[in-house]
């Protein structure tokens, strides 16, 4: 087959390769080395699998139609597939068909003349079961195959199957055709249990067991031999019969699910999202003005901690999910770094480095709204993130944070293009519900969409979020951002359009259409008598950058309205302005008249704006003779100390009280020093003294003389001594049953008595020391380390090697005796 | 861009530009659902709350009028987010109701089981639901009706209340709008007709008028409509009095039929005018005169001045939810924070109008609103500067300066009635002094109080000084000229029953003027600030002058 298709490439002209090659472009990654690695490549798994996921509901059943009229030397032709595809009740057009096949045909899944067209054979390993049918009868099981070729008995089989069995084949006639049995399922029940089944009250009282049993016994479905519990399979021509109502292809759609959400106007859409652009840029500054505030440290683990967003999520006054979206936004768009953290910064947790703007933020900042929305709705579309991760738990059940690793998804991008593609596909001003946009992605790339629902919903909840899209539908200036976006992947050579956008300095398209829903910037205000300013759209920055300082800001929004109070007039007042100054600026600024009050508070607070002075100086010289402070300031010897006067009676310098002090005696005054509390500091002579030491004379004593010990230290020393002896004793004391206790007192000590004699005559022999335990006359036990030398007459005699003395014992009186360890 | 007069911020706020041509048709789309919350004299400041979203559901507005109107008059777009928003917080109200059950009785009813599973496990509704009549319905007792209602509403889910009110005992009242009794014929003002429709309509609720604009005819209008018998609440019996003469005068009733129910006469007629402080009275930590409420089977509950409702009768109210309940006010602002319990126990809000608006309908006298500063002299300031913090306000709001202040603004108005208002007691005992004046407050009896009041009517006394107790409900139709001395600190309704006190439209359509006189540089100023805020917000403008300007002949001018 392999060399067939390869031959049928090699036949084609230049120009039907280079389609080919244009629809399905991983072929040639890298470049093939000639037609037949080209064909082998073409069949292979994984571009088949390519080409398939790019194909809608639609051609992939065509394409199934096309694989279930093989023939058994595996071709078909058109006219067969067309049969197949129409056989059901609601049959598609012919054209339709057509049109899917010479899709596949183009892309070569089908190859060959119309009437011998061949199904390449990647197409069967990507997916095994055409049109979700099972394999023939034949290739499963004989007895099956023979129910099979006798369709008026199948009829009468499937006619015959309880109800649960009839679901059973329901399910896997709707594809796909194998099922996993549970382990026992298929058993039969156990001798004498029959009884133990309820029974059937509906297929006729008799107890059918499992209803898989029963369909494997009457051979409709096919047990597979592989497998840890056992699968089953549904041949395909019983398949074939319970789809009778369907066709054999299953439910046909030639054409995408329709919207049936009533279109909304055009400029509701576009002014409701043009509105969340606005909010959503200010988002983004009022975040990264709080990232300016207080940087939020990196994990270790990567990504900012949950905590951090929370802080920020208060701070914007939004919820966490949209908050870690603008976060993300905001890092993907450049306008947020990793800010690297020396030395002793990292007292905080986490890492050492931390998550600050850039410079490009002031260049956003810079720019006008709508090009600071396209900055970051571009790098939405670009970004590898799947923000609605955050929050979630991972694999391990540990949280996903903002920008860490866990939330990257590659497909990303994908996604959100393919969600806007449905969108931008549909009429204007169509506002799907998400059901449906779902349903739409699923006809047009099955393969694709499955497995991603969560996915696109998260694209559409952001689009919204971000104002690409509004009231659920795309917005003018989303469309032709795509546009441009589309455009560019046209040209190829800069995917994201940035580098164009930046170098001709032109505003792309949809910054002109957004530009034309937002609001121009206003340069007046409205003053009112309770003080508040209203600013009636986006302020143009200049008036914002005088309104920060003169005014407190309390709401935002399409306007913003700020409050003048006592503190931001004092606040003016520091930064420069006077209080003239402020009344020109909202004489300038205001388009209605100034309130009085307002007027009188700047007054009022200029006033009183510096009544106090604060500043430092090195030294006062103060007098109650102003005279002689004025001499004192005019005395030209003095001008090194820069006196400046604060009052009649004070002056002060820059330069320290004792340089003062030298120098005012030099030039013949008479200051005196005052400490802090104002008492003279009187300076009487001090003569120089080290510190004090003992005198020796105190400790006449005679070196020769022994020293003498106190009674009660001799006593404490005795005690010390005695206790050391205790404690040595201690360590060489008696086996337990020497030292006596129960076992030697009473009765039952005769046995021991006669071991110890045993043990002596045996130490005699060994001359083995032995501990011997013994009542003296006094009735004491006690306990002796000794070497037996003899035992006679009753008495042991033996030696004390310690004190070398011959001790002589009675035996009756031996307790007991027992060898050293 | 539309070039609408509304500016929809994202904190919920909604300014509206009025000197736009659209701005009144405008104020009139978005009234329904959006809260005024300020009303200077260019842009007036609107606010969506939960609150009034459930409101204007409960008055059969759908979330996409809601959004219709602001995108229709929003001069810049509006934020898809905060359009969702709107929706998804209107859809709340009445997935819950309140109905009545002809087996079971009060029960609440969920168009949204899970809702109700949801609010039946709250710890908050513990103990005020009773049986699971099925899966969508649990019964209530009809005496937790108001807290199960105030509950539901901090839990987010507020119950449509479609258990209806009791008629109660029914008495006929009619409005004497021919001038029966011997006056002139008059009709309902307009807002006045409006409010009462209003009210009528949400079936319970809070009117908000300005001080002399006829709030009590809105009680007796009220009261012609429910033509039962009817328990009014007020803040004391001069205030009492007042209704009582209003009502024989302005409706059918006749003195027999009006009881008052006092710390000096327990009177329970078919209407019956108590106070508040007689309700709130305790004898062994019992409230003794509690029967009052359940002595008639009263048809409306109207309660007077609803911004000084003390917490005891909050709770009462709470068992009165069968009843229909008025309350009259003039500025809903609370200094206690409590304007939600006054929401979910009495009702919303049912009609505001913005001072000026009824004063440019000429309803209530023009008002120009005066700072007098007044410099303190040196030793004053230094008493000032030594001060306890505690005693500061005192010391710079009794200043002696002010004396030959108000003296000079008194003299400066030689036709007019001049109330004197001030808060600290010795200070208006020398005030008295100083102008040969007589003096109301707390320890004057009744009768000697109406006396003067009389005698300042008829203009036999042209200066009167009074104390806190003037603050409220009393009727002196031709003061024009309030001078406020001191007060409570920085109450902002002080301020604006104060300046109520000018405010009934004079018979010459003169000027009332409002003084308020504070010492320059002092806590004073800041307190003074605080308490214009509500009025600054109404729209009135105050002028600041020096108290030279006042007391001595005006400086030549050089151009």
């Amino acid at each position: 087959m392999t060399t067939s298709l390869a031959d049928h490439l090699r036949a084609l002209p230049d120009e039907s390769l280079a389609a080919l090659l244009q629809l399905r472009p991983d072929l040639v990654v890298p470049v093939p080395a000639d037609v037949s690695a080209l064909a082998l490549r073409a069949q292979s798994r994984v571009s088949v699998a390519r080409a398939l996921d790019g194909l809608d509901q639609f051609t992939l059943q065509i394409l199934d139609a096309a694989r279930l009229t093989r023939g058994p030397d595996g071709a078909t032709s058109t006219d067969q597939i067309l049969a197949t595809a129409t056989a059901g009740p609601h049959p598609p057009a012919p054209t339709a068909v057509r049109a899917a096949v010479d899709r596949l045909r183009a892309r070569f899944l089908l190859y060959g003349p119309e009437h011998d067209l061949t199904v390449v054979g990647g197409v069967d390993e990507v997916s095994p079961y055409p049109a979700g049918l099972g394999r023939p009868a034949a290739e499963l099981d004989t007895r099956a195959a023979a129910l099979c070729a006798d369709p008026a008995k199948l009829r009468r089989a499937l006619l015959a199957a309880p109800p649960s069995a009839r679901a059973v084949l329901d399910r896997l006639a709707a594809g796909p055709p194998v099922g996993t049995v549970a382990p026992g399922a298929l058993e039969a029940p156990a001798t004498g249990g029959e009884d133990v089944l309820p029974p059937d009250l509906v297929n006729g009282g008799a107890p059918t067991g499992s209803p898989i049993r029963w369909l494997v016994e009457h051979h409709l479905l096919v047990r597979m031999s592989g497998g840890p519990h056992g699968t089953v399979e549904l041949p395909r021509e019983v398949g074939l019969v319970l789809r009778r109502d369907t066709g054999p292809l299953g439910p046909l759609r030639t054409s995408p699910p329709e919207v049936s959400a009533p279109p909304r106007e055009t400029k509701a859409v576009d002014s409701a999202g043009a509105g969340q652009t606005m909010e959503v840029v200010r988002h983004t500054e009022a975040l990264l003005e709080a990232l300016v505030v207080e940087p939020a440290p990196v994990l270790r683990s990567g990504g900012v901690g949950v905590r951090d967003l929370r802080r920020l999520a208060r701070v914007l006054g939004l919820d966490e999910p949209t908050t870690a979206l603008i976060f993300e936004v905001a890092y993907a768009a450049g306008l947020t770094g990793e800010l690297e953290l020396t030395g002793a910064a990292t007292t905080r947790y986490g890492g050492d480095q931390q998550i600050a703007p850039t410079g490009g933020y002031e260049v956003w900042r810079a720019a006008s709204l709508a090009q600071r929305w396209e900055q970051l709705a571009r790098a939405w579309l670009a970004m590898t993130r799947q923000v609605g991760l955050v929050g979630q738990r991972d694999d391990r059940d540990r949280p996903i944070s903002v920008l860490s690793p866990e939330a990257e998804r590659a497909g990303a991008p994908a996604a959100r293009r393919a969600v806007l593609a449905v969108l931008a596909d549909l009429p204007a001003a169509t506002a799907p519900t998400p059901d449906e946009v779902l349903a739409l992605l699923e006809w047009r790339a099955p393969r694709r969409a499955r497995g991603r629902e969560t996915a696109h919903r998260d694209v559409l909840a952001e689009a919204a979020r971000l104002g690409v899209t509004g009231l659920g539908a795309l917005t003018s200036y989303g469309r032709l951002l795509l546009a441009e976006l589309a455009d560019a992947d046209e040209r190829g050579d800069d995917p994201l359009g940035l580098r164009s956008d930046a170098e001709s300095g032109d505003p792309s398209t949809a910054v002109r259409a957004l530009d034309g829903l937002l609001p121009a910037p206003v340069d007046h205000v409205l003053v009112q008598a309770d003080l508040s300013v209203v600013v009636p759209g986006p302020p143009d920055p200049a008036l914002a950058a005088e309104l920060d300082v003169v005014a407190e800001h309390e709401s935002a929004g399409g306007a913003s309205v700020h409050r003048v109070t006592t503190a931001s007039i004092r606040r003016a007042l520091d930064a420069g302005y006077t209080a003239d100054d402020l009344h020109a600026l909202f004489r300038r600024r205001s388009r209605t008249p100034v309130p009085q009050g307002l007027t009188y508070l700047v007054d009022d607070v200029a006033r009183k704006h510096g009544g106090l002075r604060v500043g430092s100086a090195g030294g006062y010289v103060r007098s109650d003779d102003e005279a002689l402070l004025t001499e004192v300031q005019a005395d030209r010897r003095l001008e090194s100390l820069a006196f400046r006067r604060l009052a009649p009676t004070v002056l002060v310098t820059p330069y320290q009280v004792n340089r003062m002090l030298l120098a005012l005696r030099d030039a013949g005054y008479a200051p005196v020093p005052e400490d802090a509390t104002g008492a003279t500091v009187l300076s009487r002579p001090k003569n120089r003294r080290a510190p004090a030491r003992t005198p020796l004379t105190g400790r006449a004593v005679d070196p020769l003389a022994t020293p003498r010990l106190p009674m009660p230290r001799l006593l404490g020393v005795v005690e010390q001594i005695r206790r050391g002896e205790a404690a040595a004793r201690a360590a060489r004391r008696a086996p337990a049953v020497v030292r006596g206790g129960p076992a030697v007192t009473g009765p039952t000590a005769v046995p021991g008595h006669g071991d110890a004699l045993a043990v002596l005559q045996q130490a005699v022999r060994d001359k083995a020391r032995v501990w011997v335990g013994y009542v003296d006359a006094h009735g004491a036990t006690a306990s002796r380390l000794v070497r037996p030398v003899s035992i006679g007459a009753g008495y042991l005699r033996a030696e004390d090697d310690r004190t070398e003395m011959l001790h002589t014992f009675a035996l009756h009186r031996i307790t007991a005796a027992v060898l050293e360890e | 861009m539309s070039g609408g007069p509304l500016i929809v911020q994202s904190d919920k706020t909604l300014l509206l530009e009025i000197d736009h041509p659209d701005a009144q048709a405008c104020r009139m789309a978005i009234a329904p659902f959006a809260e005024l919350e300020r009303s200077p004299e260019h842009v007036h400041t609107y606010r969506l709350t939960p609150l009034g979203l459930w409101n204007a559901r409960a008055a059969g507005h759908d979330a996409e009028g809601v959004v219709d109107s602001l995108i229709k008059y929003s001069r810049y777009p509006v934020p898809h987010g905060l359009l969702v928003d709107v929706a998804e917080t209107m859809d709340r109200y009445g997935r819950l109701q309140l109905a009545n059950d002809p087996v079971h009785g009060l029960v609440l009813r969920a168009l949204d089981r899970v809702v109700l599973i949801e609010v039946a496990k709250s710890k908050k509704l513990a103990g005020m639901l009773g049986a699971k009549l099925d899966d969508d319905t649990i019964a209530v007792h009809p005496s937790e009706r108001g807290r199960l209602k105030q509950a539901l509403l901090k839990l987010g889910w507020p119950a449509e209340d479609l258990a209806g009110y009791v008629d109660g005992e029914a008495h006929p009242i009619e409005l004497a709008e021919s001038g029966s009794d011997g006056g002139r014929p008059w009709t309902l003002r307009s807002y006045q007709r409006e409010a009462v429709e209003a009210f009528w309509a949400g079936g319970s609720g809070v009117v908000v008028l300005p001080c002399g604009a006829g709030k009590t005819l809105v009680g007796a209008a009220a009261m012609a409509e429910a033509k039962a018998t009817t328990l009014i609440l007020v803040t004391n019996t001069v205030a009492g009095r007042q209704w009582k003469r209003e009502l024989i005068a302005r409706t059918s009733l006749t003195e027999e039929e009006i009881g008052e129910y006092s710390g000096e006469r327990k009177e329970i007629r078919p209407v019956t005018i108590a106070t508040y402080q007689v309700l709130t009275s305790r004898r062994g930590g019992a409230f003794t005169h509690l029967d009052l409420f359940g002595a008639r089977d009263w048809g409306l509950v109207v309660y007077d001045e609803v911004h000084l409702l003390p917490a005891p009768i909050f709770r009462f109210t709470a068992d009165l939810q069968a009843r229909r309940r008025l309350g009259l006010t003039a500025t809903l602002v609370r200094e206690d924070g409590r304007e939600g319990d006054v929401f979910s126990l009495i009702g919303p809000k049912r009609y505001d109008a913005p001072w000026k608006d009824i004063e440019q309908q000429g309803w209530i006298a023009p008002a120009e609103c005066t700072e007098v500063r007044v410099t303190l002299t040196d030793a004053e300031r230094l008493a000032y500067a030594t001060a306890e913090a505690e005693e500061r306000y005192r010391m710079a709001a009794t200043a002696r300066t002010k004396l030959p202040v108000v003296r000079a603004l008194v003299e400066r108005h030689p036709q007019e009635q001049v109330l004197v208002i001030g808060g600290f007691l010795d200070q208006l005992h020398q005030l008295g002094e100083y102008l040969d004046a007589p003096i109301v407050q707390g320890s004057t009896t009744n009768k000697e109080r109406e006396r003067l009041f009389d005698a300042f009517r008829s203009g036999e006394i042209r200066t009167l000084v009074i104390s806190k107790v003037g603050n409220f409900s009393i009727d002196l139709p031709e003061a024009a000229v309030a001078i406020q001395v001191s007060g409570t600190f920085g109450s902002r309704q002080e301020e604006a029953q104060r300046l109520g006190r000018v405010l009934r439209p004079k018979a010459d359509g003169r000027q009332a003027h409002f003084y308020t006189v504070v010492s320059r540089d002092t806590i004073d100023t800041e307190y003074a600030a605080h308490r214009q805020r509500f009025l600054a917000e109404q729209g009135y403008a105050y002028t600041i002058v020096d108290a030279d300007d006042v007391l001595g002949p005006k400086l030549p001018t050089v151009d």
